[in-house]
């Protein structure tokens, strides 16, 4: 006889879903993940002015407006085909990169982390330890995480004027010209932040730690004491003591539109797509499915540039708000895990192909790629050239289309826009969490998060924080899934 | 000790993040300073499912007070007054905010969605979004115009979007000091420490301002309210006083124009954001309480003391002159 849990609400997640499992002999044997509500952004955008993507679109989620905001100005770039200056390009790298980092942090410590103090582990040796670090609101490294803010909002704030709900990605470029003093200023905070994240994460140098490029320089690197202690050492050894390397593998596909665009059409991490094997990345092959989705006006797959978004709160047989995004039908995975080993990034792909995908190597992804954030700010802080311009005025055409693709946190985000009569005639977002959380499709294949659950054993049907490990790892952001979960 | 409890509802959830960007005081010595003890914060706290159905029942049924109730993000009533758009555990969550709010000693709509519908309600308001007690600048909204909590007052309106944290944590700061009163709230319940303030007010382009020495296009140092949209001598805040980030940025610092977020009818009283629509030379949208034919007459005059130093930087990148 199976189990039916009910999770709702879902917290430490950003925005509101409902997870439901039917368990058997402690085993999911069926996992569904619910977007509860719908907001219509692409709905209220029809018709407005094609700049009010800007505004609009970064108010679709709190924590990575940024990527919104950015991806909105791509869109119409291309649509508009214009240009922007290398500097606008370094800028909009610069504030991308620290709202990513900033998200990676706050998703680790104050989302994921708590779950590791769970009472399913009260018996461990290492759990006093633990709680000691991670207990929300009084671990140590916790509130280390909250306390190291400053110096990554102020920085925003060099750069982005006000965060959440920056205005400064534009089309032309961005709109605040960086001086000698403002750059000079951003250094410093960047020195500050490198401080927190070799003190506590990884207890060494970024450069000591960037040298780890494979499983077995990771075991050596461990073998030392300042390493173990640091917060990165010590969930390594955890999460393996746990067995959060066994859990959550989700379809074993993964999917990067390419992470920093520079100037030249080129991207600092390579896109692709990866099914036992890498393969070229083509737009084209997105289509999104709504047959279990609280939606209706077509039945196929349909391309997000040509997307519908219709409610319909009481069809039969749908379950979520969210849509089914497929990449060339296949169920994929997006997000931090995707980017590095589509960047064939030493460290990750090597645990990738020696371990495979698991709770452990998603999580662990996403800090690996903090760390590189950190280094990589610094590289583009010093190729700021102030006297040179950061904004392009456009030329703007009444009937054009576009779209902006990029990496947000949580991974691939698209914007589609098709401008007519110099008015917004549809306006598509397929964001991170669409792929992550999405219902089932048209063809019944579950999504890559409700994948990663099933065949989970699950200890205790009481406290199924086994459920928790898993859906946090892909750090949901409910509040984004436009149609999806909220919106 | 205050209990305080944090609802997420029609938004972004953007005013949690921003709560979390208090940085003076920082937001864990605020949470100290104010004494603060969450209930529950959808964000942060460790409860789920069941268990948080549990304290808010606890809440309702008056075994835990709720001194503080904070809803975030507009609430949903669509489609056609159910509420299904949003279900929490099942059930429509307006019922739940109304339920709550019936019981609490003090409640706040953080941000402009809660307070005013803001983002979600724009245009048609398909959702049918409302604020808790006023739709755009229309009282009534969820809980109705003669709503008061238990401490007396109507829903204080902390509008912003996002709302700016030091508003938040200020507005706690002086409901425990026993100082938030009714003549403190303006005619749309927002604290008037922050909202009789303009957001011109500290720009650091205000000389640009006085002599009509305007950007034309992003980048350049002049004001933006000529061609650019801003909204700022219009906008009720202080944050180009009190700046955002730990006092490192603001809209306008920027380089980007304000967009009166914390006004009752933003977006739509606020298009289009990114121009200034004119007639002739005179923006149809005036520097608040400012007479049309007195400010026609301060722009001539401004334009013609206009310092060559001023027009020369106003349409550069940077200071040249």
């Amino acid at each position: 006889m199976s189990k039916k849990i009910n999770i709702s609400p879902f917290n430490r997640v950003e925005g509101d879903v409902e997870i439901t499992i039917e368990v058997k002999d402690g085993v999911v044997q069926n996992a569904m993940s619910r977007g509860v509500m719908f907001r219509g952004f692409e709905i209220i955008l029809k018709g407005r002015d094609p700049m009010d993507g800007i505004v609009f679109t970064p108010r679709i989620c709190g924590i990575c407006g940024g990527s919104h905001g950015l991806a909105s100005a791509t869109a119409l770039r291309n649509a508009w085909k214009c240009q922007m200056p290398d500097n606008a390009y370094l800028v909009c790298n610069i504030v991308l990169a620290i709202e990513n980092l900033m998200g990676h942090i706050v998703q680790f410590y104050a989302l994921f982390a708590p779950d590791l103090t769970n009472k399913k582990y009260a018996s461990l040796p290492d759990y006093p330890e633990i709680v000691k670090r991670f207990y929300p609101f009084k671990g140590k490294s916790y509130l280390r995480a909250i306390q190291s803010r400053p110096s990554m909002l102020e920085l925003m704030g060099v750069f982005a004027g006000k965060w959440p709900n920056t205005l400064v990605f534009q089309p032309g470029g961005v709109t605040n010209s960086i001086s000698m003093s403002r750059q000079t200023k951003a250094i410093g905070l960047l020195r500050e932040i490198q401080d927190y994240i070799e003190e506590r994460l990884i207890g060494c140098e970024i450069d000591r730690w960037l040298g780890n490029k494979s499983l077995s320089d990771l075991e050596q690197w461990l073998g030392e004491e300042a390493h173990q202690l640091s917060d990165m050492g010590t969930y390594v050894r955890y999460a393996r003591e746990i067995g959060l390397d066994k859990i959550g593998k989700g379809s074993g596909k993964f999917l990067s539109y390419g992470a920093f665009e520079m100037p030249g059409n080129k991207t600092l991490m390579r896109d692709g797509y990866y099914d036992n094997g890498f393969h070229p990345f083509e737009q084209e092959k997105i289509l999104e499915y709504i047959n279990y989705s609280f939606l209706k006006g077509y039945s196929g797959g349909v391309h997000p540039s040509k997307g519908i978004t219709e409610p319909d709160p009481d069809k039969e047989g749908a379950y979520s708000w969210g849509k089914s995004p497929r990449y060339n039908n296949n169920v994929v995975e997006v997000g931090p895990l995707a980017r590095m080993i589509m960047d064939k990034d030493p460290l990750i792909y090597n645990i990738f192909t020696k371990l495979g995908p698991s709770v452990f190597l998603r999580v662990f992804a996403r800090l690996h790629e903090a760390v590189r954030l950190v280094k990589q700010i610094g590289i583009w802080l010093l190729e700021i050239d102030a006297r040179k311009p950061f904004y392009q005025k456009p030329k703007v055409p009444a009937e054009t289309k576009g779209a902006g693709i990029i990496e947000a946190a949580r991974g691939a985000l698209g914007h589609w826009i098709s401008i007519k009569d110099a008015r917004i005639e549809r306006y598509q977002v397929v964001t991170p969490t669409a792929w992550n959380l999405s219902p089932k499709d048209n063809f019944d294949q579950h999504g890559v998060c409700e994948q990663a659950m099933i065949g989970t054993y699950i200890m205790d049907v009481d406290n199924p924080v086994e459920i928790g490990h898993v859906v946090r790892s892909f750090d949901p952001c409910l509040v984004c899934t436009v149609h999806t979960i909220k919106l | 000790m205050i209990n305080l409890l944090w609802l997420q509802s029609g938004g972004c959830n953007g005013d949690t993040i921003s709560f979390l960007n208090a940085e003076q005081p920082h937001i864990l010595t605020a949470l100290k300073i104010i004494d603060i003890n969450l209930l529950w914060h959808p964000f942060l706290s460790l409860e789920i499912g069941q268990e948080v159905e549990k304290i808010f029942d606890k809440c309702i049924s008056g075994e835990t007070k709720i001194d503080v109730l904070i809803v975030e993000g507009a609430v949903i009533c669509g489609p056609e007054g159910t509420g299904k758009y949003f279900l929490f555990n099942g059930r429509p969550f307006k019922d739940t905010i109304e339920k709550l709010a019936r019981v609490s000693q003090n409640t706040l709509a953080i941000g402009t969605c809660a307070a005013f519908g803001g983002i979600v309600a724009a245009g048609a308001n398909i959702i049918e979004a409302k604020g808790l007690q006023f739709l755009r600048k229309e009282k009534g909204g969820i809980l109705g115009k003669d709503y008061v909590s238990g401490s007396g007052l109507p829903v204080v309106n902390v509008p912003g979007c996002p709302c700016h944290p030091d508003w938040i944590v200020e507005t706690l700061m002086r409901i425990v000091m026993g100082k938030l009163w009714l003549e403190e709230l303006d005619e749309f319940n927002r604290p008037k420490a922050f909202y009789k303030k303009l957001a011109h007010h500290g720009c650091p382009r205000n000389e640009f301002y006085e002599f009509k020495a305007s950007a034309i296009e992003y980048g350049q140092q002049g004001c933006l309210f000529e061609y650019l949209g801003c909204k700022g001598t219009l906008c009720e805040s202080d944050c180009n006083e009190r700046m955002w980030l730990g006092r490192t940025g603001s809209c306008t610092r920027g380089g980007f124009p304000c967009i009166a977020c914390t006004l009752p009818d933003f977006p739509d009283g606020s298009v289009p954001f990114f121009e200034t629509r004119k007639v002739g030379e005179v923006p149809v949208t005036l520097p608040l309480d400012v007479p049309k034919a007195w400010y026609v007459g301060m722009a001539n005059l401004a334009k013609l003391a206009t310092p060559v130093r001023l027009k020369k930087n106003a349409v550069s990148s940077r200071r040249v002159d």
